[in-house]
C-alpha cells in the first residue's frame, strides 16, 4: 500500500471523543498535518482540551441519543468518522454497553446513511486479554476474550463494537471501516498511566519491585496513535476511490483490525522508573527492594482484607501484582507492513514529554494558589 | 600451566570448570583437517594462522573443506593488510602504495615484504608471505575474485585513515566516522565471507540481499572489541570511540579515565554499549540463513563471545582501568552452546541481554533506549523462536452481546437437556428390570431368600456372626 505524501485536506471529518485524551490529539494532528480539513469534534462536553484553529468545530452530544446523532450527521455530511468516544473505565455495566455497543451502533448507522466513506473504530488491545494467559508477540490472529470469559464488562464491550464495526464494512460498499486496537496509551493530557505512576513517586513506592522485571510491556506515546488512526484513514480513503476495485488481501485494509503500539516493549517497571527519574526520583538501583511475585500476591491479597474491612483500597492490590509481573506485548507488523506505520515519536521522548507536562501543570496551579 | 588465582577461581565455579572439561573431552570438529593431503605451503599457511590469530584459528580449521583454504588465505591476506597499516615505523610513501595495490600483491609470485619494524608481532607473516600467494592462486577463480574485491577496498579504506591526518591526532569524530572505520575494518570481512559461504553454496543467497545483516554481523564484533580495548587503546595512544559520544559526558577523552569521572564515563559506556547492542537482532537473523553447521559454528561463537563480552563492559567501571575478559569457563559454555543450533544461540542472546538489562541504572542518560533495544532483541527471538502457543478458540467467543446473552442461555439449555437425558435413562432402566423382577415374582421366585443370603454374605464380610444358618439350610431344602 502506497501512501503519499499528506494531502492537505482529508474531507470533512468527525471525531467523536475529540475533547478526551486521545482524541484532542487526533484533532490536533489532523490540524497540523492536514489543514485543510474540515473537523467537527462531538463530545459530551466540549468545554475541554480545545484546538483554537478555525477548522474545528465542537458539537456536545451524546452518542447513545440516536436521533440527535441522525440530525448532526445530516448537517455536517462527513465524509470521515473517528470514533474514539468510550465509556469511562469506572462506570457501571449499563453504561459500557450504551455508549460502547449501541453508541457505535447508532454512529454506525447514521454514517451509513449519510454516505460517509470511511469509518475508524479506536477498539482496545486488551480485547485479546485473557487473565490466565501470558502475550508475547501476539498478533491479529489471535481470538478475542468475550463473554464470560472476559472478566473486564468494559473489554467484553469494546470487542462487540469492534465486531460491528468490522462487520458493517462494504455495507453498502462505499462504506469502509477499520479499527484499531492500541495498548497501553500515555502521554500529555493522560488521566490513568503517568499521574499514577508520578503520584506513586511522590508516596515513596520507588524503592520496591514485584517481580523479577524481566516482563516485557507495550507502552504506547499518545501521538503515535494518533498517527496510526490517520493512516488508517487514509488508506480507507486511498481503497474508496479505487472503488469498486477491492485491493489485494495483502493490502487490504477495510474491514481489518490492527493493533498499535509504539512498537518498542521495554520492561515493566524499567518504564515505572524512567518515569519516576524524569519525575525527579534519584533512588540508587542497589536500593531498590525486591518482592517476589507469590510473596506480593500473598501481602496484596491480605492487604486487600484488611482495608476491606476498614473500608479503604491498599497500595497494594493483587491486581496490580499481576498487573506489574504479566508480560503484555503484541506485534504490530501488520499495521508497518498494511499502514505503513512506525513510531514518529520514540518511548523516551514520550516520556519526557509527559512528565514535563504533568510537573508544569503542578507548577500553574501552584503559582495560582500562591497568588 | 593453571596459575595458583585461576585454581582458587574455579574451586569456587566448579560449573565453569565443567564446561571447560566438557568442551575439552567432548567437542568433535564437523570436520578435521587433513593435513597429509596438504602440500608444504599450504601447511606452513595454517602455521602462520595460529601465530596471527588468537580467537579464529579454531573455528577456521574446523570449517567445511570447501572453505577451509579459501578461509584460512582470506584471514592472511587482511592479517597482511592489517599488519602494515598497524605499523608506524613504515613512512607513509612507503605505505600507501602496497594498500592500495594489495589485490594485485596477492598475485605476484614470490612477493614478500620485509620492511615492518622489529617488534611486530606477525611481522614474519609477511617475510614469508610468497607461501600465501602460491596458495591463494590455487584455489577457485570465484573465491579469488571475491577475496581480492574486499582487499581492494579495506585497503584503499585503510590508506585513506592512513592519510587522514585528523584522524590520526584526534581519533575518531562522529558516530559515522565510528561505523565507517568499523565497516572497513569488519564490515567488509564480513560481506567477504558471507559471499564466500554463499558461492560455496553453505549459507542462503538471500544473505546477499540484505547486506545490513552481514554489516552488522562485523560491526557488532569490531565495536565490542573497541569498547573494550580502550584502555589498552589508550595506552597505544589510538583512540576509537566516537567524539560524538564522549564529549557528551567529558570534556577532554583522557578524563574518562580519572576516577572522579566514574559515573561520567560509565555513562559514555553505556552509550557505546547501546550502540553496539542495537545490531544483536541483525546477528541472529544473519545466523538463520547459514546452511552448514561447521559455517553456523564459526559465526555463531564469535558472536555468543561479543554479547558475553558486552554484559561483563556493562556498567562495569573496570574496562577503564584493564582489559576485562570474560573467563576461559565462561568461554567453554558460549562454545558448547553456540556449536548446535539458532535457538540455543538465542537463548544465549536472550541471557545476556536480560542480565545487561537488571544492570540498567535509571539514571543513565541511555536507561530507557537501552531497555528497548533490549526488548527489540527479546520481541525478535520471540518472533521466530515463539513461545507459547496461540489459543484455540474452541467454543468461538461471542460477538455481541445478543449472541453472549443467547451462549448463556445455550449453556442452560444444555444443562437442563443433561438433567433430562440422564433422567428419561434413569426411569426406562428402572421400568425395565421392575417389570422383570415383577415377572420373575410372578413366576415364583423367591426373592426373600435370595435376600437373606446376601445380608449374611454381609455379616460374614463384616465379621459379625450372626444367626446365619436357618436361611441358607432352608434355601437348600427348597431346592
Amino acid at each position: 500500500m502506497s501512501v503519499q505524501g499528506p494531502s492537505p485536506s482529508l474531507g470533512k471529518v468527525l471525531i467523536t471523543g475529540g475533547c478526551g485524551f486521545l482524541g484532542h490529539h487526533i484533532v490536533n494532528l489532523l490540524v497540523q498535518r492536514h489543514p485543510a480539513t474540515q473537523i467537527a469534534v462531538l463530545d459530551l462536553r466540549t468545554n475541554l482540551n480545545r484546538s483554537s484553529s478555525s477548522t474545528v468545530s465542537y458539537h456536545d452530544g451524546d452518542i447513545t441519543d440516536a436521533d440527535a446523532i441522525k440530525s448532526l450527521f445530516a448537517q455536517i455530511k462527513p465524509d470521515v468518522v473517528i470514533h474514539t468516544a468510550s465509556a469511562n473505565l469506572i462506570s457501571k455495566n449499563e453504561v459500557h454497553y450504551k455508549v460502547n455497543v449501541e453508541g457505535t451502533q447508532n454512529l454506525l448507522k447514521a454514517a451509513q446513511e449519510a454516505g460517509v466513506k470511511a469509518f475508524v473504530y479506536t477498539s482496545s488491545a486488551s480485547v485479546i486479554y485473557n487473565p490466565k494467559i501470558e502475550l508475547k508477540n501476539a498478533d491479529e490472529t489471535w481470538p478475542m476474550v468475550t463473554g464470560d470469559d472476559q472478566p473486564e464488562y468494559y473489554t467484553a464491550t469494546k470487542a462487540y463494537a469492534e465486531t460491528a464495526v468490522l462487520e458493517a464494512n462494504r455495507t453498502p460498499a462505499s462504506f469502509l471501516t477499520c479499527a484499531i486496537r492500541p495498548a497501553g496509551i500515555f502521554g500529555e493530557g493522560d488521566v490513568q498511566l503517568l499521574p499514577k505512576m508520578v503520584t506513586a513517586f511522590r508516596k515513596g513506592q520507588t524503592k520496591f519491585q514485584v517481580g523479577d522485571n524481566d516482563n516485557l510491556f507495550d507502552f504506547s506515546y499518545v501521538e503515535n496513535i494518533a498517527h496510526g488512526h490517520l493512516l488508517a484513514v487514509q488508506a480507507l480513503l486511498h481503497t474508496h476511490k479505487m472503488l469498486p476495485t477491492v485491493p489485494l488481501d495483502t493490502e487490504r485494509v477495510d474491514g481489518e483490525v490492527f493493533f498499535l503500539t509504539n512498537g518498542q516493549p521495554v520492561y515493566f517497571w524499567d518504564f515505572a522508573r524512567a518515569v519516576w527519574h524524569e519525575a525527579g526520583d534519584r533512588l540508587p538501583l542497589s536500593s531498590v527492594w525486591h518482592l517476589g511475585q507469590d510473596f506480593a500476591f500473598f501481602v496484596g491479597g491480605m492487604l486487600e482484607w484488611i482495608f476491606w474491612i476498614l473500608g479503604k483500597t491498599p497500595n497494594l492490590t493483587r491486581q496490580q501484582v499481576k498487573y506489574s509481573t504479566f508480560t503484555r506485548y503484541y506485534s504490530i507488523d501488520k499495521a508497518k507492513r498494511k499502514l505503513g506505520y512506525s513510531p514518529i515519536v520514540d518511548l523516551d521522548e514520550g516520556v519526557r514529554r509527559g512528565v514535563r507536562y504533568i510537573l508544569e501543570k503542578e507548577e500553574r496551579e501552584k503559582q495560582k494558589k500562591g497568588q | 600451566m593453571p596459575s595458583p588465582m585461576s585454581l582458587i577461581y574455579y574451586t569456587f565455579h566448579p560449573q565453569e570448570l565443567r564446561s571447560i572439561i566438557q568442551w575439552k573431552v567432548w567437542h568433535n570438529p564437523v570436520h578435521e583437517r587433513d593435513e597429509s593431503k596438504e602440500p608444504e605451503t599450504l601447511r606452513r599457511c595454517f602455521f602462520f594462522l595460529d601465530k596471527t590469530s588468537r580467537s579464529f584459528s579454531a573455528v577456521i580449521k574446523e570449517l567445511h573443506p570447501e572453505l577451509l583454504g579459501p578461509v584460512c588465505l582470506f584471514y592472511l591476506i587482511l592479517r597482511g593488510l592489517d599488519t602494515i597499516e598497524d605499523d608506524m615505523t613504515i613512512p607513509l610513501e612507503t605505505k600507501e602504495p602496497i594498500l592500495r595495490n594489495f589485490q594485485d600483491i596477492i598475485e605476484k609470485d614470490g612477493w614478500t615484504f620485509t620492511e615492518n619494524g622489529p617488534n611486530e608481532k606477525d611481522r614474519q607473516l609477511l617475510v614469508e608471505f610468497n607461501v600465501v600467494v602460491e596458495e591463494f592462486k590455487k584455489i577457485k577463480p570465484a573465491y579469488q575474485t571475491i577475496i581480492k574485491d574486499i582487499a581492494k577496498r579495506m585497503g584503499n579504506g585503510m590508506a585513506d585513515y592512513a592519510n587522514n591526518a585528523e584522524h590520526n591526532i584526534n581519533g575518531v569524530n562522529t558516530i559515522d566516522d565510528y561505523e565507517l572505520y568499523c565497516h572497513y575494518v569488519a564490515g567488509l570481512v564480513g560481506e567477504g565471507l558471507t559471499r564466500l559461504f554463499v558461492e560455496g553454496g553453505l549459507a542462503n543467497a538471500a544473505l546477499l540481499k540484505r547486506p545490513e545483516l552481514m554489516e552488522s554481523m562485523g560491526q557488532f564484533l569490531q565495536q565490542v572489541n573497541i569498547i573494550r580495548d580502550i584502555k589498552e587503546d589508550l595506552d597505544d595512544k589510538r583512540r576509537f570511540w566516537p567524539k560524538e559520544i564522549w564529549s557528551k559526558y567529558v570534556n577532554q577523552f583522557e578524563d574518562l579515565f580519572k576516577p572522579e569521572n566514574k559515573h561520567l564515563a560509565l555513562n559514555a559506556s553505556s552509550e557505546m554499549i547501546l550502540t553496539a547492542l542495537s545490531r544483536a537482532d541483525d546477528c541472529l537473523y544473519y545466523l538463520a540463513g547459514i546452511k552448514e553447521q561447521s559455517v553456523f559454528n564459526f559465526c555463531a561463537i564469535p558472536q555468543s563471545m561479543a554479547i558475553a563480552t558486552l554484559d561483563i563492559c556493562f556498567q562495569n567501571h573496570d574496562i577503564f582501568k584493564k582489559n576485562v575478559k570474560i573467563t576461559k569457563g565462561e568461554a567453554c559454555q558460549l562454545m558448547i552452546e553456540s556449536t548446535q543450533n539458532l535457538q540455543l544461540v538465542c537463548d544465549v542472546f536472550r541471557k545476556y541481554t536480560r542480565k545487561i538489562h537488571q544492570k540498567n541504572n535509571p539514571h543513565d542518560p541511555n536507561f530507557l533506549r537501552i531497555s528497548m533495544t533490549c526488548g527489540k532483541i527479546e520481541q525478535f527471538i520471540e518472533s521466530i523462536f515463539p513461545s507459547q502457543k496461540k489459543p484455540v478458540n474452541e467454543k468461538a467467543s461471542p460477538v455481541s452481546v445478543e449472541q453472549a446473552a443467547k451462549a448463556k442461555a445455550e449453556a442452560q439449555e444444555a444443562k437442563w437437556d443433561m438433567i433430562y437425558m440422564g433422567l428419561t435413562v434413569f426411569l426406562t432402566l428402572f421400568i425395565i428390570s421392575g417389570s422383570m423382577v415383577f415377572i420373575a415374582w410372578m413366576a415364583g421366585a423367591r426373592f426373600d431368600i435370595a435376600l437373606d443370603q446376601l445380608k449374611d454374605q454381609w455379616r460374614a464380610l463384616m465379621g459379625s456372626s450372626g444367626p446365619s444358618d436357618s436361611g441358607g439350610a432352608s434355601g437348600h431344602s427348597e431346592l
